[in-house]
């Protein structure tokens, strides 16, 4: 008999130390593993500045998926507002679709919404409370983009292009990513790093 | 033989400055609430390869190198500057070299970049604007991790090593312990005489 719950208490015991480690590991695999450019997004689900849930899959397009931490109070991001518009228009039309995705704490749903219509920002923009995508992407700055293939592999990570100024503009290097993928090459350089207002996480 | 020294020692005395010993540098003492500006300082532009030589990446220096990447429409930059001011006056310049890298576009290096260090009494800060050829190039040779966002502080101790970064708005006591520990790190007691 008490060999019996020796036994027991030594299963229990280890049952209890796996749980343990597990719980251990795995937000810390999962916290380090962002998206990594070659690698497949994980789906994930966020309300757009209507409340409306949408997950990634429902707005991927079919040739390809960009994805851009936008802001309302960033002079950065607001610089590129007409650009990004541009972009979503005239990538619409060949299979890309173009989201915004609003992780600013500081940046209610309510002003993201105004903001959008204010600054004919027509594409859908999620609101990323908690800043939950944010990090999954270690997105760091406005406007920060991220394209994603037709499979959903992220093939170009950065800036839009390499000028603040629309006029001082010699590299677009998201439409050239965005070129490049739809021709089926891969994309020449797939980080690009931009200056930019840091992302205002909740802390 | 006492008489005889009483010129040089009094000579010395002149030459220090009298009692109150070497001038102090810095901008004069104002009244708490007089907000008159100093005189604009005057900032100097910059490409990669300057900036490059102004972090002198890898080699020894005589003092612990502070750099503070900002810009006049970085709202959470502004915000910071006065703790960046009050860091400055409290580690002598003969201890801790502190650099200020604007990021704002090149325009305005002769007016709202200036004019903004003057309104926040930074100006014993050296001030550059960055206009590189390719932003990608700079912000990596800074840093392969910073991805861009401001403002940005990066802490380079003697050997020339990066012993600390904060991006986004700094936390005075976190970047005073990283000072300290890098001042505590040194050849000899520089700065310790006054």
């Amino acid at each position: 008999m008490k060999k019996l719950s020796a036994v027991a208490l030594l299963l229990a015991l280890s049952a209890a130390f796996a749980a343990q480690a597990a719980r251990a590991t795995r937000p810390a695999t999962d916290a380090k593993a962002a998206v990594a450019v070659g690698a497949v997004v994980p789906d994930f689900k966020l309300p757009d500045a209507d409340g409306n849930e949408h997950t990634l899959a429902s707005l991927k397009g079919p040739k390809g998926t960009v994805l851009i931490f936008v802001a309302t109070r960033c002079p950065v991001s607001n610089a590129y507002n007409e650009r990004m518009a541009k972009l979503a228009a005239d990538y619409r039309a060949k299979g890309v679709n173009v989201v915004g995705i609003n992780s600013n704490s500081t940046e209610p749903a309510a002003e993201v919404k105004q903001h959008a219509a204010d600054k004919g920002l027509a594409f859908t923009i999620l609101k990323d409370d908690g800043n939950v995508v944010a990090d999954r992407f270690n997105a760091q700055y406005t406007p920060e983009a991220f394209l994603l293939d037709a499979s959903g592999k992220l093939v170009y990570h950065g800036r839009i292009d390499n000028s603040r100024n629309a006029d001082g503009v010699t590299t677009s290097d998201l439409r050239d990513a965005i070129d490049a993928t739809l021709a089926g090459r891969g994309v020449a350089n797939p980080e690009v790093k931009g200056f930019g207002c840091s992302i205002k996480r909740t802390s | 033989m006492l008489k005889a020294l009483l010129p040089a020692v009094f000579a010395a005395f002149v030459l220090l400055g009298g009692p109150g010993g070497p001038q102090k540098q810095g901008p004069p003492k104002r009244a708490p609430g007089d907000a008159k500006p100093a005189a604009p300082p005057k900032v100097t532009e910059i490409d990669e390869a300057a900036l490059k030589s102004l972090l002198g990446a890898g080699a020894g220096r005589a003092r612990p190198l502070l750099v503070n990447f900002w810009a006049t429409w970085c709202v959470p930059c502004r915000e910071e500057f006065p703790d960046l001011v009050k860091i400055r006056g409290q580690y002598a310049a003969e201890r801790l070299d502190f650099l200020l890298v604007s990021l704002d576009d090149p325009s305005d290096i002769g007016k709202a970049v200036p004019e903004f260090l003057s309104e926040q009494r930074a100006t014993a800060l050296p001030a550059y604007l960055l206009h590189a050829g390719d932003d990608n190039t700079a912000i990596n040779l800074v840093d392969p991790d910073w991805s861009g966002e401001l403002p940005a502080t990066f802490l380079y101790d003697r050997s020339g090593s990066l012993v600390f970064k904060h991006k986004g708005r700094i936390k005075p006591d976190e970047l005073r312990a990283a000072l300290d520990a890098a001042l505590k790190d040194k050849p000899q007691e520089a700065g310790a005489q006054k």
